[in-house]
């Protein structure tokens, strides 16, 4: 590596150098609490994955470059260049981890190791090294915001097909997918898939909601990537649609790192104040229900019923009680996954992961704490908000064979609704 | 346009959710040589968009995204 480069590398961690990664980078006392939080590590027994080895890989770098200690004797501080073979190590750590941040939650210093990854990343991309995958699902979502006009009459004619599915549903012939409607209250950011679509239209239907459907996708494989610029930039495009059209509040899916993404980080990447009140669809439907604006039958699910955490939605999200709340109005027989909400175990498809297929193997031996759990519940129908983690659990079901039904939150309590139209089916 | 482009990939993309699509068509595009075009059927209308705008922003063509019936039909040209 010539100095250069080895100037480009090092310069990336003085970047994002703050008290706070100071902090964590130093008081690391390897005690390897991290390493029965992790899935990861648990599924594979491989030390690459456990997290203190994953963040120890930056803390090298950082002794030899940014201590007096590891900069005059490296071999005694285990200090280190970010040659080829760390480089190495480090991509397949990194882009390993589902930023679950359990692990940070057992840690005894409260170790944040997804953040120190986001360091790692910004390195591995620095270095030409960052995983080409999310690139490219990045780049293809900052191509539609650029280029609205080209996509606007395929978006238009999709949400059109999806609308008449919405009044096969609600048996209703005047129900909406509003498009472009100004003055709106609500811009419901979707994922690109109708499936994220068809139920939240169904119920803002129902509800008497005054919302619009937005352009683009929520869903940001900028921050899977870490490319905090192009994080930005995807989310940029609904929050420029939002004050055009004058809502007052943006709605975003079922989905985890979406509900992280509006509601915490893009004021700090913007450097502005988020000029919107952001709402975790369930946090809408939940306020449905109780307030009476939708009607849901406990007699329609059939089985016992059980919900999943996502990471980014409870853990790292907050939202433990909402979904729970919407389960339990649709069922009696609701029983809780063990352990759960804070402590609850990552399903293995967060980060991206689902979409780098050089990961499938340790991302399939990664969820056997989910199957374990999964089992354990004895149930037989499971509600899980995020699509990274029903993309997981799906796979999780067909290899262990579970025998278990996977529904999206938004499914559930359509399918309880006593509608006019033919019920839809859970996908 | 299909009936004469030579089809050297077939991708049965029905079914899947978006993105998951535009991310198979990205891994497989590596599976044929430059030149050489992947035939893609999907089912959710999200890959309308995501399809083409993978390709543009990779710098790969898409020859054909049409409708048919409830598919969508892509024809995506390998081109670096
Ligand atoms: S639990 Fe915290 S302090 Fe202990 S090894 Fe892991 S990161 Fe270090
Ligand atoms: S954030 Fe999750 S996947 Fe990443 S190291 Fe920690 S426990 Fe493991």
């Amino acid at each position: 590596m010539d100095s250069t480069q080895l100037t480009t590398l090092t310069g990336v961690i003085d970047k994002k150098m703050n008290r706070q990664l100071k902090q964590y980078l130093d008081i690391c006392a390897r005690c390897a609490i991290c390493k029965d939080a992790c899935h990861q590590y648990v599924g594979t027994g491989d030390f690459k994955y456990l997290p203190a080895r994953r963040a120890e890989l930056i803390r090298q770098i950082y002794k030899k470059y940014f201590t007096k200690t590891g900069e005059f004797v490296p071999a005694l501080y285990e200090a280190r260049d970010p040659d080829e073979n760390l480089l190495d190590e480090l991509y397949d750590s990194t882009y390993a981890c589902t930023g679950c941040r359990r692990c940070m939650y057992y840690c005894p210093f409260s170790i944040d190791t997804a953040w120190i990854l986001s360091v790692a990343k910004a390195i591995l991309i620095a270095a030409g090294k960052g995983n080409e995958m999310l690139g490219q699902l990045a780049d293809a979502a900052i191509f539609k915001g650029d280029n609205a006009e080209m996509f606007n009459d395929v978006m238009v004619s999709g949400f059109e097909d999806i609308q008449e599915e919405v009044r096969a549903i609600t048996g209703n012939p005047n129900s909406q997918v509003p498009v472009n409607k100004e003055g709106a209250d609500i811009l419901y950011v979707a994922l690109a898939g109708a499936h994220s679509i068809r139920p939240a239209a169904v119920i803002f239907e129902e509800a008497g909601e005054n919302w619009t459907i937005s352009m683009f996708e929520a869903a940001n494989y900028g921050f899977f990537y870490g490319d905090v610029e192009k994080a930005r930039l995807i989310t940029k495009r609904y929050i420029d649609e939002a004050k055009r059209l004058g809502v007052k509040e943006i709605v975003v899916p079922e989905c985890g790192h979406a509900y992280r993404v509006a509601e915490f980080f893009y004021e700090a990447w913007s450097k502005e104040p988020m000029p919107f009140k952001i709402s975790h669809i369930l946090e809408k439907v939940d306020q449905y229900i109780k307030s009476g604006r939708i009607t849901v039958d406990k007699g329609l699910i059939e089985g016992k019923v059980t919900y999943h955490d996502p990471c980014q939605l409870g853990r790292n999200g907050g939202k433990f009680e909402e979904p729970r709340d919407i389960v339990k109005a649709v069922t009696d027989n609701f029983v809780d996954l063990t352990p759960n909400r804070a402590e609850q175990w990552c399903c293995g498809g967060g980060g991206g992961i689902v979409a780098m297929e050089e990961f499938k193997d340790v991302r399939l031996a990664s969820g056997i704490k989910k199957v374990e759990q999964l089992k354990a519940s004895g149930a037989t129908v499971l509600a899980c908000p995020c699509e990274n983690c029903r993309l997981q659990i799906e796979e999780l079901n067909e290899v262990h064979e579970l025998g278990l039904q996977v529904w999206q939150v938004i499914d559930l309590v359509v399918a309880a609704m006593p509608l006019k139209g033919t019920k839809p089916t859970h996908v | 346009m299909s009936d004469e482009t030579k089809i050297d990939l077939e991708l049965d993309l029905k079914g899947l959710l978006c993105p998951l699509p535009m991310v198979k068509v990205s891994q497989n595009i590596g599976k044929v040589e430059v030149g050489g075009v992947i035939r893609a059927i999907a089912t959710d209308p999200g890959a309308m968009a995501d399809i083409p705008a993978w390709a543009k922003s990779t710098g790969n063509e898409v020859l054909q995204a049409e409708k048919v019936g409830g598919e969508f039909v892509f024809l995506v040209k390998r081109v670096k």
